[in-house]
This record gives structure tokens, C-alpha cells and sequence, in this order.
């Protein structure tokens, strides 16, 4: 019990510690192969403390909802950082490690963003949480399913349990698994606002979904936000790379397991990092009216990959 | 200039003058709109412009030139109108309609008003403007301090159930010019899409009118900075026509380098921003760095990255030397051979290819209909291209002919326009460097006065399309009034035609694939 509250503290402060970094690398990465030099991989840092050193401008239309949903934003992403595996699978959660309270935890944070987006009456704050509703609704029946999967592989919903079983290495599975991952790693670009999806570099603002939801953001709510998305691309980093391939997880409560853990998990952020800079340096976003025959062809992934499992 | 080749294009009875390769003469205002309708329709000129020139301190009252061309020949008809007494004259609109931007312009700077014009709502100056002053006008001061009055614009409603509306800009959240547009939208896809513009407005028509000749230059090369090359070559080429300083030939084959190599660093930049807005940044980050090749080539060459003060009247300022001319063809080469590699891959990608097919088509009837220029026009399959049409500099003797079209009118075919154009002036700066002739590059000139109560043009094929100069000049010899007119002008209605049907978030790149200029609109 003692270790499992240590392991939540740690998680608790990780989760933010360590997400800037990701989008630092992403983009160093997509530099890189741009030929450019890039900004080093911890500008992300840099950038958040000189937003929490801005002042901010509130519309005076801004209601409550915009004042407020920053907190909760970011605060969503907190605990589900708490909740989810990271570097070790053994600790006993079963208030919030279960994936249905997952998903819809972090539901509740793409909700009220969505709010915020139209709260000040902005057109584009408009048009993003209406492309964001549209792109969530579509997600999450390939999120649900996916995880799904996984759960019945392992016989139980919650992601500790299913971490620490890892029978996805079982060759009776394989297909299933990998089905379900690459419907999972569909779900993960469209729930980050990644390529295809949305371009996290546009200055654009007719193009944006994300972007636009927060555009009527400054100063420190702004860095908030940023912040936010930038931890729940870490989180779904964390769910694709210790559900799917919980290799390395620290699976007791040593010292040496858990410093193994962690070196690890790391390593699979940066390959999860290369993946996603890669694939942004080498397509195109697609239209708009082309991303609901992407997110179905995640869950369609998914329900075959159930079908599969017996 | 020879009487007899324009004779078809005449009425009867009217007394015709010749000014160099113009023919004017005037028309009673009643027949202006049957004798322009014959010249363009039956005759198939192209308006090229329509202006107007206050003259009633000469007692001649305000006049409207319609400016014809004939290809080929490189010969212009232009009739115009004498409006004594009156503010009013019959309306083209409704006859050929790429003369509504032009006569809208007329009315709200001149205050003359088209009769039966469908739309005269003010163009380009702002709502906060007095409707009752005339800015291009003899006796407006170009130093007046204006009051703002709190006027309101109109824009076009659409309405029905679902439809809202997107307002957009001036300000944008790139580093952009200025431009507001009105989306009236249902969900994503583009009902209506109207363009307002004028945001950058800086007065320059008057401008002309007060700087001294040496200014006039560098004012052309502000009109549109992307264009500084183009638009100094057009203006010189009006003022050589009203002085006797034509440039010697090297300076002629100077101007096709110098025009080319702005056309090349302008159409690197827009394949490469095509690319980027579709978030294809392979393609993007290359464009911008072959740009960039351009630029230092530009700088090396005549120490301005955008080619200005190189032009003058009379030719150009700045040689390249022999030695330069190898390295210059060299350097060409291995630009061509990365551009084509770059052009290879992106070609090779299905989502790129995906997001630019069929995106922002334009119809050939709708791009005639609102005389298209440039690069959207050879997109559509319209054969127009100044330097075949209307020959300046040494393209004549180049032998350059062949003007590049693409047929599907949509963002990709203005790509394509765009990379075909890309290889031809390669070919023409390396067949310019082989022919380069020996001599002087400048004709110089002692007077600043110029042929007498005379009028000018001056046509250029700009990297967006044909860039016109009128020039006319007052009894004393004095530019008493410069008319430039930038592809913009006209091609921005294009846009608000290409825009619907389309989602919202392709507008970007429809926008980016015209990308055309607005402070050249706005002037």
C-alpha cells in the first residue's frame, strides 16, 4: 500500500514533468527532417514559462466555462496520469485504473475544452469544438473497442491487471493484438490532434480543430491548456506502449525493477515520438469530410480484432 | 505605327491620334458601351483596363479610357470618353463583366458613376471613408486629414436554415496581409464567399502624382513587393515609350534574367507554401529553401534580394559579368535538379495529390467571364501570357512562344502551371546567358520631360500574371497621371468563385494556390 502511494506521487508529478518533452522531441525530430535545425527539445519548457509570465486577455463575453476549464483540462490529464501504468504495473488501483472510467475521465476534459472553444462566441472557437465533437464522437467507438479488446484478452478491465498479464504475447493473439493497436494508434492521432487529423503547426486558422478551440487563450490559461494537451499525448503514449507491448513494465516492487521501468518507458516515448514526427514529415492532412473513413476503419479494426480473440 | 493594321478595329468618323504604338480617339459617352462590346466581343480584344483622368483644369473635363490590346502585334485601341458636366456614364458591367472591379474603382475614387452598374458598393477604401470625397480627384490634397464617419459595408447575405456565418480576418493568426473575408457557411461547406479587401490601402495612384520621376520608380517596386521586378519593368517600359531613351539590347536581355529570376523565387515559394498548407512539409521546407537559393542569388547579382533599383528608364543599373554568367548557369542547373527530385517525390504522394485534385475549381466560362490573368488563367486553359502576346524585352528574339496551360482549373493544375513555368524560365535565363549581347546597359537621359499631352503603356508578364502601366502626361510634358494595375486586381474575384462547395478548411489552400497580392489590390 505504502509503494503504491509512492508509485502515485511519482506518476502525479511525471505525467507534466515529462510531457513538454515529448512535444520537444516531436518537433525536433520533424526539424531534423526537414532539414532544419529546430528549436532544441526543451523549448516546450521555455514556452510555458514565459506563457504563466503573461498576463491574459479574457473576451468579456467569457463566462464562467472559459475561466474555469483550463483547471479541469488540465487537471483531467493529472489523473489519468495517476491512473494509467507508466513504469510499473504491480500497484492495486481499482477507483480509477478501470479503462471505462479512463475514456470517460478523459471525455469529460474534451468536453468542457469543446465549451470553452464556443464559450466566448468566437467563429472560430465555434467551427473547432464542432470539428472536435464531430472527430471525438467518431474516436471513441474505435477507443472503447480497442481497449476493449485488450480487456478481453486479459480477463479484466482494469489496465494495471491487464499491464502486468501482458498475454498479448501469446501467438493466439497476435493477430488481435496488433489489429487493436493500430486501431488504438488511429484513435491516438485523432485524440492528440495529430496528422492526419489536425496540424499542431498551422498558423492557419480556418484549418485548426484543436488550435482553434483554444485560440481566444492567453498568458497562463493558454500555457494550461498547452500543458493539458501536451500530458494527454503523453497519457495515450503511455496506454499504446504498456497495454500493447508491456515489455519491461516493472512488474514487482524492487528498486532496480522500477529504475528499470522508468528507463524504459522512456525509450518507448522516443520511439512512439519518431513514429508520429515521421509520419507528419511524410503525408499530407487529409480533407476534413476524409477523417470519418479513418476513424471507422479504427473500429472496424477493432470489432474484427474481438472477433478474433476466440 | 501603321494606320491600316488597326483600321478594322475603327469606327467610322472618328479622328484617330497615334501615340507611338497607341491609337486613341474619342467617342460620344452614348456609344462607348456598343463600340467597347464590338471591340472585345466581335473583335476579340481584350479589355486590359479601364481608367480614368481628371482633367478639368485643362477645361477637358474627366476622361475614361478603355484600353484594348491586339496580340501579336503589340498594338492598343483605346477609345475613351469626355465627361463634361457631368458625373455620370453608361456602364460596361452588364455587357463584359471584367469591367465591373474597374468602373466600381472609377466611382469611389473618382466619384463618376457607371449608369445600370449592378454593384456600387465603395471598392477598397474603407467604410470609414466619406462617401463624398474623391481621392483621385485634381483637387483632393493628398494631405488631407479625412474625419472618420462610422459607415457600415454590406456584405451579401445567404440565408436559410443552418446557414451562419464565418467572419475572418483582417487580422490573421499568421504572419499575412491583410484581407477580411465573409464565409456564409452550412457546416463545413462553402455557400458564398465574399472577399473584402482594401486594408492596405497607402494612397499610391496619388502618390504618383506628387513624387518626383526618381521616386515614381521606387514607388512601382513597393506596389507589390513580390513583384518589385515586374512592376519597375512596366512602368519603365510606359516611360521609354514617352522619352526617346528605348534601352540597349544587353539591358533587354538583362530584364528577361533579372524578370525570370523573380519569377523563379516567387513560384518556388508558392509550390513550396502549396505544399505546406497541405501540410506535405517535405515539399513546404524545400520550397522555401530553393526560394531562399534564389533570393541570394538575386542579392549576389544586384545587392537587393528583391531585384529593386535595378531597373531605370532607359535600362538597367546592374551587369552580370562573365564570369558571373558561368556560375549563374551553373548554380541554375543544380537548382533545376533538385527541384526536380523534390517534384518527383511529392508527385509520388497520394495524400498530397488527394488534398490538391479537385479542390477549388474554377470554370473557363467563370475565369473569361472575369478576365482572368496569369496562372490561374493558364490553369483553366486560357492561352495568355504577355511575353507571347504582347512581346517586351528580348523574348521575341528568344524565341520564347509557348505558354504552359494546364485544363482542371483546380489547385492542382495551378501547381502544375506553376512547376511547368518553373523549367521554361530555366531554359530562358540559360538561353538569355548564351545570347547575351556585348555593350552598354543604359541609354542615359538628360531631360526628365516627356512627350508632350501623350499616353503610355506598359505591359509585363509578372510572376502572377500581366502587370499594366498607363502613363499619361500633360501639355508641359509633367506624368501627370500613372495608373498601374496589378493581376490582383482582377483575380481576386476568382477566388470568391473558386471558394464554394469546398469545405472551410481547404479555403487556406485554395487561397494559398492563387495567392495573389493585396497590397497590389489595394494600391
Amino acid at each position: 500500500m505504502f509503494i503504491d502511494i509512492i508509485i502515485w506521487i511519482i506518476q502525479i508529478i511525471l505525467v507534466p514533468a515529462v510531457a513538454p518533452l515529448c512535444v520537444g522531441i516531436i518537433r525536433k525530430i520533424k526539424a531534423k527532417l526537414q532539414n532544419r535545425q529546430g528549436a532544441g527539445i526543451f523549448q516546450p519548457y521555455q514556452d510555458l514559462w514565459k506563457l504563466f509570465h503573461k498576463d491574459e486577455v479574457i473576451s468579456k463575453d467569457a463566462s464562467w466555462i472559459f475561466r474555469c476549464a483550463p483547471y479541469i483540462v488540465f487537471t483531467v490529464t493529472i489523473i489519468i496520469g495517476a491512473s494509467i501504468p507508466l513504469f510499473a504495473s504491480f500497484i492495486n488501483n481499482t477507483v480509477t485504473g478501470d479503462l471505462l472510467i479512463i475514456i470517460y475521465t478523459l471525455a469529460i476534459g474534451t468536453f468542457f475544452l469543446a465549451l470553452a472553444g464556443i464559450d466566448t462566441g468566437s467563429a472560430f472557437g465555434g467551427f473547432g469544438s464542432s470539428r472536435e465533437m464531430t472527430v471525438a464522437a467518431l474516436a471513441e467507438g474505435g477507443f472503447i473497442f480497442s481497449l476493449l479488446t485488450v480487456a478481453l484478452i486479459s480477463g479484466s478491465t482494469n489496465v494495471f491487471t491487464i499491464s502486468q498479464t501482458g498475454l498479448l504475447y501469446q501467438s493466439q493473439y497476435l493477430l488481435s493484438g496488433t489489429l487493436a493497436f493500430f486501431g488504438f494508434f488511429i484513435v491516438l492521432l485523432a485524440e492528440t490532434a495529430r496528422f492526419p487529423f489536425d496540424n499542431p503547426a498551422t498558423h492557419l486558422e480556418l484549418t485548426m480543430i484543436h488550435e482553434a478551440m483554444i485560440l481566444e487563450y492567453s498568458g497562463k490559461k493558454l500555457a494550461l491548456m498547452e500543458w493539458a494537451s501536451a500530458n494527454k499525448l503523453l497519457i495515450f503514449i503511455a496506454l499504446a506502449s504498456n497495454l500493447f507491448f508491456p515489455l519491461g513494465i516493472a512488474q514487482s516492487a524492487g528498486i532496480s525493477a522500477v529504475m528499470l521501468g522508468m528507463v524504459i518507458f522512456m525509450i518507448k516515448i522516443v520511439i512512439f515520438c519518431l513514429v508520429i514526427a515521421v509520419l507528419e514529415s511524410s503525408i499530407a492532412k487529409f480533407r476534413f469530410f476524409r477523417l470519418p473513413d479513418l476513424l471507422i476503419i479504427a473500429f472496424i479494426f477493432n470489432v474484427v480484432a474481438i472477433i478474433l480473440i476466440h | 505605327m501603321n494606320i491600316e493594321d488597326i483600321q478594322q478595329y475603327l469606327p467610322k468618323n472618328v479622328k484617330v491620334e497615334i501615340c507611338g504604338n497607341i491609337a486613341f480617339f474619342e467617342v460620344p459617352a452614348l456609344h462607348i458601351k456598343e463600340i467597347a462590346t464590338n471591340l472585345h466581343a466581335n473583335k476579340n480584344l481584350p479589355l486590359h483596363l479601364i481608367t480614368a483622368t481628371d482633367e478639368r483644369a485643362e477645361k477637358e473635363g474627366f476622361k475614361i479610357w478603355y484600353v484594348f490590346g491586339i496580340s501579336k502585334k503589340n498594338m492598343f485601341v483605346v477609345p475613351f470618353i469626355r465627361l463634361q458636366n457631368t458625373v455620370t456614364f453608361p456602364s460596361l458591367t452588364p455587357a463584359i463583366h471584367s469591367a465591373c472591379n474597374f468602373e466600381k474603382k472609377i466611382h469611389t475614387f473618382f466619384g463618376l458613376t457607371p449608369v445600370l452598374h449592378p454593384d456600387l458598393r465603395p471598392i477598397i477604401l474603407h467604410e470609414n471613408w466619406p462617401a463624398n470625397l474623391f481621392p483621385l480627384r485634381k483637387d483632393f490634397d493628398w494631405q488631407t486629414k479625412v474625419k472618420e464617419i462610422h459607415g457600415t459595408y454590406q456584405f451579401q447575405k445567404v440565408e436559410g436554415e443552418g446557414i451562419y456565418e464565418i467572419p475572418v480576418g483582417p487580422i490573421h493568426a499568421g504572419i499575412i496581409e491583410p484581407g477580411h473575408f465573409r464565409f456564409s457557411v452550412a457546416g463545413e461547406e462553402i455557400m458564398l464567399l465574399e472577399a473584402k479587401l482594401g486594408f492596405v490601402h497607402k494612397g499610391s495612384e496619388k502618390l504618383f502624382e506628387t513624387l518626383p520621376l526618381s521616386n515614381k520608380l521606387r514607388l512601382c517596386e513597393k506596389i507589390s513587393g513580390d513583384s518589385s521586378f515586374s512592376h519597375s519593368l512596366a512602368f519603365c517600359q510606359a516611360a521609354e515609350q514617352l522619352s526617346d531613351a528605348l534601352p540597349p539590347k544587353r539591358a533587354l536581355y538583362l530584364r528577361v534574367i533579372y524578370a525570370e529570376l523573380e519569377r523563379l523565387a516567387n513560384h518556388f515559394g508558392d509550390i513550396g507554401a502549396i505544399m505546406i498548407d497541405t501540410g506535405f512539409n517535405f515539399g513546404g521546407a524545400n520550397g522555401a529553401r530553393l526560394r531562399e537559393m534564389i533570393m541570394q542569388i538575386n542579392e549576389r547579382l544586384t545587392k537587393s534580394r528583391f531585384l529593386r533599383n535595378v531597373n531605370t528608364i532607359g535600362g538597367v543599373t546592374k551587369d552580370i559579368n562573365a564570369k558571373e554568367i558561368i556560375v549563374l548557369g551553373k548554380d541554375l542547373e543544380k537548382i533545376q535538379k533538385d527541384f526536380f527530385e523534390i517534384i518527383a517525390i511529392a508527385q509520388n504522394s497520394a495524400s498530397l495529390l488527394n488534398r490538391l485534385k479537385g479542390t477549388g475549381v474554377l470554370l473557363p466560362k467563370t475565369a473569361k467571364d472575369y478576365g482572368a490573368l496569369g496562372v490561374a488563367a493558364k490553369a483553366v486553359g486560357i492561352l495568355s501570357d504577355i511575353r507571347v502576346d504582347f512581346p517586351y524585352a528580348a523574348y521575341d528574339e528568344l524565341g520564347f512562344n509557348t505558354i504552359e496551360t494546364e485544363s482542371g482549373g483546380d489547385v492542382y493544375a495551378r501547381f502544375r502551371v506553376r512547376v511547368k513555368e518553373v523549367y521554361a524560365s530555366m531554359n530562358l535565363i540559360q538561353n538569355a546567358l548564351t545570347k547575351l549581347p556585348k555593350g552598354p546597359i543604359l541609354t542615359p537621359r538628360n531631360t526628365t520631360v516627356f512627350k508632350k499631352n501623350a499616353l503610355a503603356i506598359g505591359m509585363v508578364e509578372g510572376w502572377r500574371g500581366q502587370i499594366i502601366y498607363v502613363i499619361t502626361t500633360d501639355l508641359a510634358g509633367n506624368i501627370s497621371r500613372v495608373a498601374p494595375c496589378d493581376p490582383s486586381f482582377l483575380n481576386w474575384s476568382l477566388v470568391g468563385e473558386a471558394g464554394p462547395l469546398n469545405v472551410v478548411p481547404d479555403f487556406p489552400l485554395i487561397n494559398k494556390s492563387f495567392n495573389l497580392s493585396y497590397s497590389g489590390n489595394d494600391l
